[in-house]
């Protein structure tokens, strides 16, 4: 009945970091705009990264991350806004900017007729500041690999290799795009654990991605975008506990007249209908499961997959645009 | 960094295109087996021709030459008059046209006589072996005059010196052929760097995309270096195509070739958007070019396509290539031909430069 959620929310890092606290931003975007035509990509949002954090930025597809991440790494021009690194401007410094992030796009980008080793050594040779291949190779598990062509390579050793080259210049911030998906759930686990690492260094990670467990198991703050604008920023935790209850209890039932009649129950402060589900936001998970139960005896109707959790970012998400983030 | 990004980077490609056997193989092989088909099996020199014999003289001396013509292979024997026969070599009619002037037999007696020989040299696939046969029958007939081997001299009228064969003449337009189509392929890659991804992954990084194009002009031009040595080298060994010409001019005009090749295959890369589009512009731009630019055939443009024929740029790598490796032109030959091909290496590369794009 628990769901993996509540399991990744015990494993979340570290205590929330406030920008306006002690440490150094290392990235400020202030009233950052993006249109393609007609359409508003990125809708004048502006955040600070403080370094040595993790910061997520969550959203469904289409909602702006991956532009936001283009032009903070000098692939777009801004139409509007400001974005400074490190002191610098990234639009009028863009190559001074380069030199010290390291960057995984969606796609892979490797070049099938190089080998592991050529691979690392081509774009260690793009940057004044470079890290010893070897200790690279090693710390991927690509030693044994490193004359292999890159088109022999599984899909996990093409992945690890993509997040090597992303080191090769000892960045001081790694961007990541939706690193993990199309990763099976053992590969995401183990990529988290390569993240965590570089957070352990105290590299400063800035990852998109649309699933909220990964947000919850990696990120310090977690900006979360629908529309191009960023309608929540704060750690996971807080963002949670801003919500008005607890636990969610999403059950199947019938669409009748009696579904309105569940937002009366003991304990419920809020209530989704979807399709053929209901979702209870409770306070009081026992007081509210009872009351439900003996309500659907009386009526006598079906309660069917119940699931009770803890309220996750999902939850978060669904509270402030009343849509789920993978729909 | 950039001398370094730079190395790197033209080491990488190289290995690279290196790696791609049926890249770099299938235009070599396309160009020794169009030298195979043309240089060994079909021989469109060697076809029978007309040679008239004007007999001016009427000596016994001129009866026997005339008669050594006559029994000559491959041959279509005429006789008649000077007016009668240069006018049908005029209007084509005739390979070659051999005139015994009054005097031959009383100059053979004193030792030496002259040949006047007038050649169609509008035809350049017949022309070397209508050459080399008048010139074999004048040898033999020189032998019967017991060892006396230069009693009859040849004074050749309008052709030039050398004696080009087909397989001379197409030896360098295989080497054209193959550096067009190898160098265009570079709009090949970019269209799938940018596809894949490879582009955006290396916009990312503080690479200069004029870095970038340099880098792979030297990997496309090591690549042509070999693919261009080894046609020549089998020219040479196979066929017994001789390169007249300096090396150096010969090395400049290829790579000038390359440069221009890359910048159309750059320019093509900037407007095509998929590999499939850019396979048909490409296509379309290859196969044109390889007629118009003579890889194969000589043609004798009419007046409405002769601006096309000069513009396109494999004309002029291929005369410029010709002019090196048949007639061993020097500078005065080939300033126009370069500069053709300057002029479109450089709009090219400002073309794509502008037109940049890592995604």
């Amino acid at each position: 009945m628990i769901t993996e959620s509540a399991g990744a929310l015990a494993r979340q890092p570290g205590s929330p970091l406030k920008p306006e606290g002690a440490t150094e931003a290392v990235l400020v975007i202030e009233g950052l705009k993006k249109a393609y035509g007609r359409v508003t990509a990125v809708d004048d949002i502006s955040f600070a990264v403080v370094r040595g954090e993790t910061f997520g930025i969550l959203g469904p597809n289409g909602a702006g991350k991956t532009t936001t991440l283009e032009m903070i790494e000098g692939l777009r021009d801004p139409d509007g806004g400001r974005i400074t690194f490190l002191g610098m401007d990234v639009v009028k410094e863009r190559r001074r900017v380069q030199q010290r992030i390291g960057v995984q796009l969606q796609s892979q980008a490797l070049w099938p007729e190089l080998t592991v080793e050529e691979t690392l050594k081509l774009f260690g040779s793009l940057f004044h500041r470079r890290v010893d291949i070897g200790t690279l190779l090693d710390r991927f598990s690509l030693m044994d690999k490193r004359r292999a062509l890159v088109k022999g390579l599984s899909g996990g050793q093409k992945q690890r290799l993509s997040i090597a080259t992303a080191l090769v210049n000892d960045p001081e911030v790694v961007f990541l795009d939706e690193p993990t998906t199309g990763l099976d759930p053992q590969a995401r686990h183990s990529f988290w654990d390569l993240i965590r690492d570089m957070k352990r260094e105290g590299k400063t990670v800035i990852v998109t991605t649309h699933y909220m467990e990964e947000a919850e198991a990696l990120c310090d703050r977690v900006a979360i975008m629908d529309h191009g604008r960023i309608i929540a920023l704060d750690a996971p935790r807080a963002l949670v506990r801003s919500l008005a209850s607890e636990s969610t209890i999403e059950f199947g039932f019938p669409e009748t007249a009696e579904r309105e009649e569940l937002a009366g129950l003991p304990g419920v402060r809020d209530m989704r209908k979807e399709n053929g589900s209901v979702l209870l936001f409770t306070n009081d998970v026992s007081a509210t499961l009872n009351a439900l139960i003996r309500f659907a005896d009386q009526k006598g109707q079906q309660i069917s997959s119940l699931n009770v959790r803890t309220a996750t970012l999902e939850d978060v998400f669904i509270n402030l645009t009343g849509r789920r983030l993978r729909d | 960094m950039s001398a370094r990004a730079f190395v790197q980077m033209a080491i990488a490609q190289g290995t690279m295109l290196r790696r791609n056997v049926a890249f770099w193989l299938i235009s070599i092989f396309i160009a020794v087996l169009s030298m195979m088909v043309f240089g060994l099996l079909f021989k469109p020199e060697a076809q029978a021709f007309d040679l008239a014999v004007v007999d001016e003289d009427g000596s016994q001396a001129a009866q026997s030459l005339t008669g050594a013509f006559a029994s000559v292979e491959n041959v279509k024997f005429q006789q008649g008059s000077r007016s009668e026969e240069l006018g049908a070599l005029k209007d084509g009619d005739r390979g070659a046209v051999v005139i015994v002037p009054p005097g031959f037999g009383a100059g053979i007696e004193q030792g030496g006589a002259a040949l006047q020989v007038y050649y169609d040299n509008s035809n350049l696939i017949r022309i070397g072996y209508v050459t080399s046969t008048v010139k074999a029958v004048v040898d033999s007939y020189n032998e019967s005059l017991a060892g006396r081997h230069d009693t009859v001299r040849l004074e050749q009228q309008a052709v030039e010196t050398q004696t080009v064969r087909f397989i001379d003449f197409l030896t360098p337009g295989m080497v054209g052929m193959t550096i067009m189509f190898t160098n265009l392929a570079v709009g090949f890659l970019m269209v799938t760097w940018r596809e894949q991804g490879i582009l955006r992954r290396l916009g990312v990084t503080p690479l200069r995309p004029g870095l970038l194009i340099a880098s792979q002009a030297v990997s496309f031009g090591l690549i042509s270096i070999a693919q261009v040595t080894l046609i020549l080298l089998i020219g040479r060994l196979v066929f017994n195509v001789h390169i007249e010409g300096s090396y150096l001019w010969l090395a400049v005009s290829g790579l000038l070739g390359v440069l221009c090749m890359l910048s159309i295959g750059y320019t093509l890369a900037s407007f095509a958007r998929t590999m499939p589009s850019f396979n048909a512009a490409q296509q379309l731009l290859a196969f044109p070019m390889l007629f118009l630019g003579r890889s194969y055939f000589p043609i004798d443009p009419s007046p409405a396509l002769a601006p096309i024929v000069a513009a396109v740029p494999l004309t002029h790598l291929n005369d410029a290539l010709r002019a090196v490796v048949n007639h061993g032109g020097g500078l005065g030959d080939l300033w126009i031909s370069w500069l053709a091909l300057i002029a479109w290496a450089v709009g090219g590369f400002i073309v794509s430069i502008r037109l940049f794009r890592w995604q």
